[in-house]
């Protein structure tokens, strides 16, 4: 049996990597229309090198994404915490509240917040662009905590608070361990939703600031290039050893499960 | 100011504190308050003008006068073949879910029963980091595999010279496929988290009692699963729905859904109120689906427990 | 009401600047050389590196831009930034929308020296003309029409389109406007104005089993085309030969007798530019005949509208010979569309998109 679920995890693997690594492929590929067949080449990295305008948006992406994934995982999983484990009256209302911005195309809530922050004089460039992101990740958050705070009994906690406890206490103490893989969870999913977004961070960058999506989408009408195949190889590889090396040096246990 | 928030309510124990502590419900409101503040500046109050919008004539840019109509909610009626567009993306939408619940249930349960430890770290990880590269790209680079003549093709010469090409980009099950793959890891992430808590010890005496694997499968996993599945269901779903590269890019000629149809509104034919009447339209129905899927849920719960 | 305006940009900028100072793009030097800001589409002649280099040192200005990619975005930009623009192009079936709301001047014509080279039909054209005032300065044009695989045999009329020796071999422009262009042609109707939209609707339809895709880009049609989706498709004149040129593609472009649909761009000062004056002398260099015999030759342009600069081009140019002037006197440009009508069209099409869909 476990045999077989490993198989199958593998295979669950090699589908979600199919394109990552025809992505992969292509940036090494001489063709600028991507044609078949292959030819190697390295000039597309080449290229990037001298590309600042690439570089630096996809710098820009990656730092808006850290902040992003930092403030919508603490507000989200203070919100999923209310929800889940105090007495809130219109607690249907306020999940509920949560769909609208998952549920409304991003190219319609990228409008609105064009003219609203227009009109209130929020303005545009990398503050509303940080406003916009944090609000989309926010419902991705408070959903993800919200199904590991279901899933984790909450007469531990309660255990503790009767045994003398403050809730505080028994909170950071009994549910935060038990929690911290949904919320790490959460993060990384904010993270990925802000490095994604490309259609509010199309309208709420200023000249001259872009994101990596927004030049991509910009490039759409003329000269997508294998230099995007070469940035997004680079950015994932990137995260990748990070995430390595992090994996090597964190300590052990912590989030570790009891089997 | 969010440390704070944290710390202020949880010291004040519900009720027996002492006189000068916070009320308890202000403990429960600053817990909220970032969440649903920053939501209302930047999601509610905007799309509350765009609500606005929705009722008006034209776009109010510019200097025509501004007429309030119904017209454009009235759409569905006076341009009928949008209901043919509405159906086809709620199917692509149901088939998008369903596979990615089914592929994503199982990828979970074997994260959770059939590896441990750091490898499991590893491996959820792994699945996660697709999504740190761009939607555009990948999408993109789905054309290059399903294309004919593409790597599938390729791939499929190379083992049957003779056969005819398999590539079906500019297809539904494109589009399908496009979506579930891009979707796919909320699903194993979101019942990974209700997976990982299940106790061995259940599954054990389930298996001691004689249960076989489908009982156990139906009877205990995925009951326990089901938050999992909901919210994996509802990140899948609503999204989906207004989706409109895949459609576009994966789907050709067939590409045309909801989403495809709001996005040529606002870009094309700068159509703002149209467009937005159709997106509260879709969301309107978007909810009263799941106000009718948890109906039923609770009322099942209700006759197991 | 310009002061409110130029408060409220004061606001967007002071935004914009607590926030990203540490960008060098949110520096404005007090008192540096003159800048100016573009609003274009991404990669269409303004902003190539070595014009732009070249206009620096003759001039001292120094040029930036932002890009839109869809016209009614174009005007939101104007309308929502008001004073961030020095020069913007429009294609003139918007000009006379842009200059009855407030967002364009009319051109000072003494400012732009390289004007009177101009063909007449276009410097004067009335599409670009607002209460007898002219608002933009013709800068380029071009034709959609058909493009087909080198060597295949050429379609008379845009018939083929419905031919089954075409099936699932044809690609359209994802474009309402244009497509109703395409079905008012073919039943002999005005393009800019159809009186039987029905008749429109079902010659569209007819296309339905040759459609593969819409295309929405030029470097989607180039992709494509080179993986080889469609022999058969609507397209830019000037697209078509940046795709033989610079990407070696075997593509042709064929007018077909009902003739070709044309487009004119123009490049317009809007209300409120902080250096309106520097805006004026980059359009002026932008219709040179040297600056435009470069990029038509180097990188593929669309047909200037400066005569004297096609007459600079080698008469062998591919450009040349696609954009034959005798096009000018006979071609039917696309013109202003009342919001109604615009509507009516994007209706059409998206119900006609739904049909290739079903």
């Amino acid at each position: 049996m476990k045999a077989l679920a490993r198989f199958y995890l593998l295979a669950i693997l090699v589908f979600l990597y199919l394109p990552i690594m025809v992505m992969m492929a292509m940036g090494f590929n001489d063709s600028a229309l991507y044609e078949l067949p292959f030819r190697f080449t390295t000039r597309w990295y080449v290229a990037l090198s001298g590309n600042d305008q690439l570089i630096s948006a996809g710098i820009n992406s990656i730092v808006i994404a850290l902040i992003t994934a930092v403030l919508a995982t603490l507000a989200g999983t203070m919100a999923a915490v209310a929800l889940d484990r105090r007495a809130v009256r219109g607690r249907t209302l306020l999940q509920l509240l949560l769909l609208p911005p998952i549920a409304i195309p991003w190219l319609i809530t990228g409008t609105a917040m064009l003219v609203f922050f227009f009109w209130t004089g929020i303005g545009r460039g990398m503050h509303a662009l940080l406003i916009g992101h944090v609000a989309l990740a926010i419902p991705y958050v408070v959903l993800v905590v919200g199904t590991g705070l279901r899933t984790i009994r909450s007469d531990l906690e309660e255990a503790a608070i009767s045994l003398g406890s403050t809730p505080l206490h028994a909170f950071f103490a009994v549910t935060l361990p038990l929690l911290t893989p949904s919320i790490l969870g959460a993060a990384l999913f904010a993270f990925a939703v802000s490095l994604d977004q490309f259609v509010i961070s199309y309208f709420l960058s200023t000249p001259g600031f872009a994101t990596l999506p927004v030049q991509i989408y910009s490039a759409i009408r003329k000269g997508f290039t294998p230099e995007i195949n070469a940035i997004s190889t680079i950015l994932l590889v990137g995260s990748m050893s990070v995430i390595v090396v992090f994996a090597i040096f964190a300590r052990p246990g912590g989030a570790r499960d009891k089997r | 100011m969010p440390a704070d928030a944290i710390i202020r309510p949880a010291a004040s124990p519900s009720g027996a504190a002492a006189g000068h502590r916070l009320p308890s419900w202000f403990a429960t409101a600053a817990l909220l308050m970032p969440t649903y503040g920053w939501l209302l500046i930047a999601v509610f109050l905007p799309l509350c003008t765009m609500l606005v919008f929705s009722f008006m004539n034209a776009t109010p840019m510019g200097r025509a006068p501004i007429v309030f109509t119904l017209k454009h909610y009235k759409a569905f009626i006076t341009q009928p073949y949008l209901v043919g567009i509405a159906w086809d993306s709620l199917v692509i939408g149901f088939w998008t879910t369903f596979l990615c619940a089914v592929l994503g249930f199982f990828a979970a349960l074997a994260l959770a029963r059939a590896t441990i430890g750091r490898a499991r770290e590893t491996l959820l990880i792994l699945i996660l980091l697709p999504f740190w590269t761009n939607g555009l790209v990948r999408v993109f680079s789905w054309t290059m595999v399903l294309r004919e003549g593409g790597f599938l093709d390729t791939l499929w010469h190379a083992l049957l010279p003779e056969a005819g090409s398999i590539g079906f980009l500019y297809t539904r099950p494109a589009i399908v496929l496009g979506l579930v793959h891009g979707y796919l890891p909320y699903m194993i992430l979101t019942c990974y988290i209700a997976l990982v808590t299940i106790d061995d010890a259940i599954i054990e005496a389930a298996q001691s009692l004689g249960a076989r694997w489908w009982t156990i499968l139906t009877r205990v996993l995925v009951p326990l699963a089901l938050p999992g599945l909901t919210t994996g269901a509802i990140l899948t779903f609503v999204p989906v729905i207004g989706s409109f590269m895949e459609p576009r890019i994966l789907g050709g000629r067939v590409g045309v859904t909801m989403g495809t149809v709001i996005e040529d509104q606002f870009t094309q034919a700068f159509n703002w109120p149209l467009g937005a009447a159709l997106s509260f339209t879709m969301l309107a129905v978007i909810l009263a689906i799941f106000a009718t899927f948890s109906g039923v849920l609770r009322r099942n719960a209700g006759g197991v427990a | 009401m310009k002061i409110t305006r130029r408060q409220t940009l004061g606001l967007l900028g002071a935004g914009a600047f607590a926030a990203t100072a540490p960008l060098p793009f949110a520096m404005r030097p007090a008192r540096a050389a003159t800048k100016i800001t573009v609003l274009n589409w991404q990669g269409y002649g303004t902003d190539e590196k070595w014009a732009l280099e070249a206009f620096q040192k003759a001039t001292g200005i120094e040029v930036v831009h932002d890009y839109f990619s869809s016209e009614p975005e174009m005007l939101t930009k104007l309308r929502t930034n008001p004073g961030a623009y020095d020069v913007v192009l429009i294609n003139s079936a918007r000009t006379q929308q842009a200059a009855s709301e407030g967002l364009i001047e009319p051109i000072d014509f003494s400012k732009v020296a390289n004007s009177a080279g101009l063909s007449p039909e276009l410097r004067d054209h009335p599409n670009i003309k607002f209460e007898d005032k002219t608002y933009g300065v013709a800068w380029v044009w071009g034709i959609t029409s058909l493009a087909i695989t080198e060597g295949s045999a050429k379609p008379d009329s845009y018939a083929a389109l419905a031919d089954p020796a075409h099936k699932n071999k044809v690609a359209l422009f994802d474009d309402a406007v244009t497509s109703v262009a395409i079905g008012a042609l073919l039943t002999g109707q005005d393009m800019n104005n159809p009186s039987d939209l029905d008749a429109v609707k079902e010659k569209l339809k007819g296309f339905k089993d040759n459609v593969k895709l819409l295309w929405s880009s030029e470097d989607q049609w180039n992709k494509s085309f080179a993986a080889k989706e469609f022999d058969l498709s609507v397209y830019w004149s000037g697209a078509a030969v940046r795709s033989k040129r610079n990407s070696n593609l075997p593509v042709e472009f064929v007018v077909p007798k009902e003739g070709g649909i044309g487009w004119l761009d123009n490049l317009c000062i809007p209300v409120g530019a902080p250096n309106a004056d520097a805006g004026l002398a980059f359009i002026n260099y932008m219709i040179d005949p040297d600056f435009y015999v470069e990029w038509a030759t180097k990188i593929g342009a669309p047909a200037s509208a400066n005569a004297a600069a096609m007459e600079k081009l080698p008469a062998d140019d591919l450009n040349r010979k696609i954009h034959d002037p005798s096009y000018l006197k006979t071609m039917t440009i696309q013109s202003a569309l009342p919001d109604d009508r615009r509507e009516a069209f994007n209706n059409l099409w998206q119900e006609v998109k739904a049909f290739y869909a079903g």
